[in-house]
């Protein structure tokens, strides 16, 4: 059984004279959660309203801000640069699953073993994690440089790509350094998951004659589905709203081989100076990131309010 | 198990310390950008602030001009220096924000249209007149890009920046060849550099406006400046200009031959590694803004003494436009904020009357192999290390019948920034020059 | 201790027996294709603009110059990492503190008002921050905080909320009512119940979010990119991307201001690893 070792705690029960209780105890629980839902409400949920409103407006960031009807919806909606920035974006977050997530996995059940030399690995494996988007992207600049860079260092021509300019490999360059940058948090979410699941398990498939690949696909995983749905989530959403290190890497470019759905919204507001436009394709990016949640939680079929540890 | 921070007073302690702590430190932000550290000059005068573009020698020229100014008496004015292209987007979140600063950095053109139109930058029109000599004392084509609907809202600063081709001496020794004076010399030579190994020109495709340069030559050498007139009036379907169609074929061919260096859509010119290329010999031409003299003069000023030569762009077999005539930005200029304070403004104001384009910064442009945009400077240039650079682009600017402002300072920003784009697509070959026109047309009046 | 280690053990530690030489193989070969770039990144420091144009990019340098750093030290890296110092704490703090009262609340209680906050707060890890720029722009100019920390902290704050209360209240959940029964009956209030028995019981997962959180903002670029404008405001992010620029193709100390920025968090790492491993994977293997 879950061992709990605040026994002695609540058991001793001193305190100062017991609150008028009952009366007030709804009370008190709104009031807790008060600060945190103020804050929420004026700086995400107002901001949501916001850019509702703005996308009806034709801003330019330095006038004064008027009304504009559908004007900025139909410039959005027509824009060919729209529905390529949607492409990529959708793109980009399928192959970053699908680069992602088998790495990590693997990798988060190999380091979970016990041996010392793993748990050595795990340290290193850390390390890009605890770089900022800006510097990874800053430090991938000058390394892909096709004339200064890696390439050049290892003496292998192949290397030596137009990672940066080549609007492909441009894309594919990206994909590389996000995953760079996040398999090493994938990986300990799944490190932590395999860590739960009990040698019971296991051994007892060993005695039943199982390998090692067929325990693998028929314990480990079903074991990880909350963890895969949790990893996946943040993945997903959050490749969803990629910005820094793509902003840093590439700004969008070449061309607009790189420029996905929040990256197209900033050079629009930004630089276009479109901020009716700009909003736009923020609730874009609102109903997509929505649609996802949802779409996740139906699928993993989690009901928040049970506990895992049911059964255990 | 219990541990020290779950008793209640000292964690809620801690935490609210650390919070005020925090908030408190950060709170001391919240007034606006107030001039920090202004330099020790003479007692008199209030503050204003400025901000500029950072890159020598422009930089350390304003720098000392700045602080010679704060010595007068006559105000403080603190400098914030930005990057090229995210001081385009600052700029303007400032200016949103109401925090702008008092002088405004910029290229006349659309931009400051659009600064006017909001109301953001005072009309200095009656200023200048009332300012007896004030606008002699600069070079009289600059005043173009500042006037608008004649009414002038800038003023002229730092050097004139007329677009040249720069060239690497010793490669063309190397390979037996001269400096091009036609565009079928450009093709020609396209094929020799490559064959010697080395890129024929070096470009920062990434910034973009870098490969605008190339497209505005030659639209204006195959049709003359009457086709860029036409767009910019917002007359319907301009961008179709069999002009605008024969030049980006012309610029795709050229990128087909492998005429730019490998990998230029992803060298940025804002870190000057374009610039690189060209003085350690990787490329042997390079067409960039005669800024790029004095930046490789202080990376590399034997190179510039000895190794360089320079030219104005081939002019085109059958083209209509004058090989005179030139591109680039007539000058550099500051603006007013409308929304500063009237103490700020009369500093501001100051600076330009005695702190701008004092001898010793006309000099200092000119030391630095820029050629300023005062009208006193064409008596300092014999003599001078540069001289020869400086004359010459003296020489075009003063006898081009026709100076073509940036098309992406002249245009309106969501103008240009889709015109940036578009061209960035034509140097990747991803758009035909039909489809170039197509999407720019599209943008015509916004 | 708490109740992530289930009864026995885990598959930490199981596999003896046969070697897995491709798991091997592979974790070498990604341990290479990480170390690589952060090998790179700190040779290059230590050589000169010069050499760096002309050496072969993964040679050593020798001797080994200083330069670089000396030229991004100067260049007040300092004030930088103090300002992101503030941010994230100032950011942090006030997270983990409104997120676990309100996660408690949320968990224990069932009022409307409660029950519409869980929903708000589960909408809003939907809502993507790069989304809701522009009006917190607008705010923010209006509440005349622009350029300031402050303007990074207080949006900051509301979007680490729906993550963190996420994950408390995950874990709240567990903590079996009777515990709290027991408390009720001592006479204790919620406030103290929330203090005494759920905030000691929730600590791994309150380390995790506050790490995450505390990582999310520590390297948080678009909302400094928008919403600040003085050198002196600059956060680490921002300023790393300003050196890039100043420092034009000075790559040498455009780098050593990268590994500066890492070395503090670094430090942090090899001190608290193992507290912060474990909440990670405490807070997240659920």
């Amino acid at each position: 059984m879950s061992v709990l070792t605040t026994d002695t705690e609540a058991g001793t029960g001193a305190g100062p004279a017991p609150a008028p209780a009952a009366a007030s105890r709804p009370t008190r629980l709104d009031l807790l959660v008060l600060p945190a839902l103020i804050f929420f409400i004026a700086f995400a949920f107002i901001p949501m309203i916001g850019v509702l409103l703005l996308s009806f407006t034709d801003w330019d960031g330095i006038s004064a801000i008027s009304f504009a009807g559908f004007a900025s919806w139909r410039q959005v909606f027509t824009d060919p640069g729209t529905y390529h920035a949607l492409w990529l974006t959708l793109a980009l977050m399928i192959v970053t699953w699908l680069v992602q997530t088998p790495i990590s996995l693997l990798l988060g059940v190999f380091v979970a073993g016990h041996q010392r030399y793993r748990a050595a690995l795990a340290v290193l494996y850390f390390l890009p994690l605890l770089l900022s988007s800006a510097a990874v992207a800053i430090a991938f600049k000058s390394l892909l440089d096709p004339n200064f860079g890696l390439a050049a260092g290892l003496h292998l021509p192949f290397l030596a790509q137009d990672w940066l300019g080549d609007p492909t490999l441009a894309f594919v360059t990206v994909v590389f350094v996000i995953a760079w940058q996040f398999i090493p948090f994938h990986t300990l979410i799944y490190q932590g998951g395999v860590r739960q699941i009990p040698v019971s398990m296991y051994e007892a498939a060993q005695i039943d004659g199982a390998g090692r690949i067929r325990q693998f696909f028929s314990i480990t995983i079903p074991q990880l589905k909350y963890t895969i749905i949790t990893s996946s989530t943040l993945m997903l959403v959050g490749s969803l709203t990629y910005f820094d290190l793509i902003f840093v890497l590439t700004g969008g470019g070449p061309g607009d081989a790189t420029r996905i759905l929040a990256l197209d919204m900033y050079i629009t507001g930004f630089k276009a100076n479109q901020m009716g436009a700009a909003s736009v394709i923020a609730l874009i990016l609102v109903v997509f990131g929505l649609a996802l949640t949802l779409g996740i939680q139906r699928l993993g079929g989690t009901d928040r309010g049970a506990s895992q540890m049911e059964g255990m | 198990m219990t541990s020290p921070i779950t008793s209640r007073r000292s964690f809620l302690g801690l935490a609210a310390a650390s919070t005020l702590g925090a908030f408190g430190l950060a709170a001391c932000g919240t007034s606006g950008p107030a001039p920090s550290g202004g330099a020790s000059g003479g007692g008199g005068g209030g503050t204003a602030t400025m901000w500029a573009l950072t890159g020598q020698p422009a930089e350390g020229i304003r720098k000392n001009a700045v602080e010679a100014f704060n010595k007068l008496g006559k105000g403080t004015i603190t400098v914030t220096t930005f990057q090229n292209d995210p001081y385009k987007a600052k700029i303007r979140t400032a200016i949103g924000a109401g925090e702008a600063p008092t002088l405004i950095y910029g290229w006349g053109g659309g931009i400051l249209k659009s600064y006017a139109d909001a109301d953001q930058v005072e009309d200095l029109t009656s200023w200048i007149e009332q300012t007896s000599g004030f606008k002699e004392r600069f070079l009289p084509s600059t005043w173009g890009a500042a006037t608008l609907g004649g009414k002038i809202f800038a003023v002229p600063i730092q050097s004139t920046q007329p677009v040249l081709m720069y060239y690497n001496k010793s490669l063309f020794e190397k390979a037996g060849a001269q400096p091009p004076t036609t565009w079928d010399d450009v093709m020609k030579l396209v094929e020799v550099f490559n064959g010697q190994g080395v890129a024929p020109f070096s470009l920062g495709g990434q910034s973009k406006w870098t490969s605008m340069m190339w497209l505005e030559y030659l639209l204006d050498r195959i049709g003359g400046p009457d086709v860029f007139d036409a767009i910019f009036a917002n007359k319907a379907d301009a961008w179709s200009d069999p002009a605008v169609l024969e030049s980006c074929t012309k610029i795709q061919d050229l990128v087909k031959a492998n005429g730019f260096i490998k990998g230029f859509s992803s060298i940025a010119a804002d870190t000057n590694a374009d610039q690189a290329l060209l003085y350690t010999g990787k490329a042997a031409m390079m067409l960039h803004g005669s800024w790029a003299y004095g930046g490789m003069k202080d990376a590399n000023p034997d190179f510039v003494a000895n190794g360089l030569q320079v030219g104005n762009f081939p002019s085109v077999n059958g083209g209509k436009g004058d090989p005179a005539n030139i591109v680039g930005n007539p000058a550099n200029y500051f603006s007013i904020s409308a929304k500063a304070t009237d103490a700020e403004k009369e500093v501001a104001k100051a600076y330009l009357t005695d702190g701008l384009f004092t001898d010793a910064e006309v000099q200092a442009w000119i030391d630095a192999g820029q050629m300023p945009v005062a009208a006193s400077a064409s008596d300092k240039l014999a003599g001078t290390a540069d001289a020869t650079f400086l004359q010459l682009v003296f020489d075009l600017v003063s006898r081009a019948p026709n100076f073509q402002q940036s098309w992406d300072q002249a245009l309106s920003p969501g103008q240009a920034e889709t015109l940036l784009t578009n061209i960035d697509q034509l140097f990747l070959l991803k758009l035909s020059p039909e489809q170039f026109a197509t999407a720019m047309n599209a943008t015509i009046g916004k | 201790m708490t109740t992530m280690t289930v009864a026995g053990r885990t598959s930490a530690t199981r596999v003896k027996g046969r070697h897995n030489y491709l798991g091997g193989l592979l974790s070498w070969i990604w341990l290479a294709v990480i170390i690589l770039p952060i090998y790179y990144v700190v040779i290059t420091t230590f050589k000169n603009q010069g050499d760096y144009f002309s050496s072969n990019p993964l040679s050593l340098p020798i001797p080994p110059s200083f330069t670089a750093y000396s030229q991004v030290i100067k260049a007040d890296i300092g004030l930088y990492f103090m300002n992101s110092v503030i941010v994230t704490i100032g950011t942090v703090v006030p997270v983990v503190l409104f997120g676990f009262l309100a996660s408690y609340a949320i968990v224990r209680g069932n009022s409307r008002l409660l029950r519409y906050s869980r929903w708000l707060f589960l909408l809003g890890l939907a809502i993507p921050l790069q989304a809701t720029i522009i009006p917190i722009y607008l705010i923010i100019t209006k509440i005349h905080m622009y350029d300031s920390l402050g303007a990074l902290i207080l949006p900051s704050i509301a979007f680490g909320l729906p993550l963190t209360v996420l994950i408390l209240s995950n874990f709240l959940r567990d903590v079996p009512k009777e515990l709290f029964e027991s408390m009720r009956l001592d006479g204790c209030t919620d406030w103290q119940m929330a203090w005494r028995l759920a905030f000691p019981l929730t600590r791994p997962a309150v380390v995790t979010v506050g790490i995450y959180n505390g990582l999310n903002v520590w390297n948080g670029f678009l909302f400094p990119l928008i919403l600040t404008q003085s050198p002196d405001k600059r956060v680490m992010p921002l300023a790393l991307w300003a050196f890039q620029g100043e420092y034009s193709v000075n790559i040498p100390a455009v780098l050593a201001a990268v590994v500066l920025s890492t070395v503090p968090i670094l430090v942090l790492y090899v001190v608290g690893r193992r507290q912060l491993l474990s909440g990670l994977t405490a807070g997240f293997g659920k």
